[in-house]
């Protein structure tokens, strides 16, 4: 095939999919619940013993605290990702935390806080 | 012995069907309302995936060519290009492809190249797409030489390849349950292969068949899939990045950190090149082997049962071992 035909439909065919997927509204995020977020979490981390979830107010965050320490649970478009805190550094920013893991696969995630929830969160998340 | 000999590039000439197919895909979902789901920037990564693997076909593809047509050079069999010819070789490059796959998955260093192609939570003809930037750092090229070494033009078995990754395009999907029972006997399916991109316990490290399903069955890594236990696609530990080169290079990456951190022999270090994903030189991370023991721990009642055939059912809770 040439080239150039090979490069319009490659080009054309990831941009024609990804207008129509947005545009049919498959670009939401995943709607965290108290019992979506300790499945979610359990999905992840079978292992774990979870003693409780704190949701964020827009339902796209959740701090979980287990048996063996505490975890980040978030959307990630229609999915669900987590990760324990164990290695990570968190920067304020306007609208949250940026939390930053030293891991090339998941570099880190913005959790949107209100000002209210923002310290209770600062709290849970110290470590012990 | 004959050099010039041109087969088309299926995958390239397939391009117009993939996109076809992914549309009919979402609108069957869309006018359904079950058989799959789609989300933007997983499709987008999975067919940035996809049109990176071409494009790393034409910058590194001549180094296998160069390879194979030395190969070529230095056999003195030569089995012609007849049908016949072509349908063993296309047999014959399914089960390189089983064994190619099955090292993917257990050997660190070609899993970096191969985790990509798992990486998606999805399941959808999108998801084929999503594949490798860096088969040639693998060095898997090697495992097709006997394929030209016993006479099968390198033109020939890199088309007959090309079939093989365009049948399994269909298979990525939700949509279809089951095919008839003849047809999952023989074959590989989207029910077969929706199990090998599970990442529940029961599913890890099975069907590795790309065409013919009857490789994973001789090869004891057969498990169908359950009506009991939905698949749940992904890997074991999620990455958490649409960043298309943070995918395909993210594993590549944690070999070097791990490989390179200080304290560690060299056999620890040559482990975590090349031993099965999951290694790990103070115990801190879980084989496939481990997550299916810890599996049956919690779930006792599984033992057994597919996936667990190789767990001894009377040790106590918390104890089952492989056996």
């Amino acid at each position: 095939m040439p080239l150039e035909i090979l490069l319009v439909l490659v080009v054309g065919g990831i941009a024609g999919i990804t207008l129509l997927l947005h545009l049919t509204g498959h670009s939401e995020p995943f709607v965290l619940t108290p019992e979506t977020a300790r499945a979610q979490w359990l999905r992840h981390a079978p292992d774990d013993t979870i003693i409780d979830v704190t949701i964020s107010n827009d339902r796209h965050a959740a701090l979980v605290r287990t048996e063996t320490g505490a975890g980040l649970l978030w959307s990630f478009g229609a999915d669900t990702v987590a990760r324990h805190l164990l290695d990570f550094d968190w920067i304020e920013r306007p609208e949250g935390f940026e939390i930053q893991f030293h891991d090339f696969d998941t570099p880190g995630t913005l959790i949107h806080l209100d000002e209210i929830e923002r310290a209770h969160w600062r709290h849970l998340m110290e470590p012990e | 012995m004959t050099d010039q000999i041109s087969f088309p590039d299926a995958v390239q000439w397939a391009v117009p069907f993939f996109v076809a197919a992914i549309l009919a895909e979402f609108l069957w979902i869309a006018v359904k309302g079950k058989g799959g789901r789609y989300e933007t920037r997983d499709a987008v990564t999975s067919l940035i995936m996809g049109a990176g693997n071409i494009a790393s076909g034409f910058l590194l593809g001549f180094i296998a060519y160069g390879f194979f047509m030395w190969l070529w050079q230095i056999t003195p069999l030569d089995l012609g290009t007849s049908i016949p010819v072509i349908i063993l070789c296309f047999v014959l490059d399914d089960f390189r492809y089983y064994w190619v796959h099955r090292f993917g998955h257990r050997i660190r260093w070609v899993w970096a190249n191969h985790v990509n192609h798992h990486s998606s939570q999805h399941y959808n003809l999108t998801t084929a797409l999503r594949q490798p930037w860096t088969y040639t750092f693998t060095l898997m090229m090697v495992v097709r030489a006997p394929l030209i070494l016993i006479g099968f033009h390198p033109a020939m078995v890199l088309f007959v390849g090309g079939l093989n990754l365009i049948y399994q395009f269909w298979i990525h999907t939700e949509a279809i349950g089951k095919m008839p029972r003849w047809f999952e006997a023989i074959m590989n399916t989207p029910s077969h292969h929706r199990a090998h991109h599970g990442r529940n316990a029961r599913y890890l490290d099975c069907n590795y068949a790309g065409v013919f399903i009857i490789w994973d069955k001789m090869f004891g890594t057969f498990v169908p899939e359950q009506e009991n236990d939905r698949v749940d696609f992904g890997l074991v530990h999620n990455i958490g990045t649409f960043n298309p080169l943070r995918v395909a290079f993210h594993e590549w990456v944690g070999i070097w950190r791990d490989a390179t951190q200080p304290g560690l022999t060299l056999r620890q270090r040559l482990a975590y090149c090349f031993a099965p994903p999951g290694y790990s030189h103070d115990g801190s991370r879980d084989s496939s082997e481990q997550i299916k023991a810890k599996h049956l721990a919690r779930h006792p009642e599984d033992c057994g049962t597919p996936g667990f055939e190789h767990f001894d059912k009377k040790l106590p809770t918390g104890q089952a071992e492989r056996v």
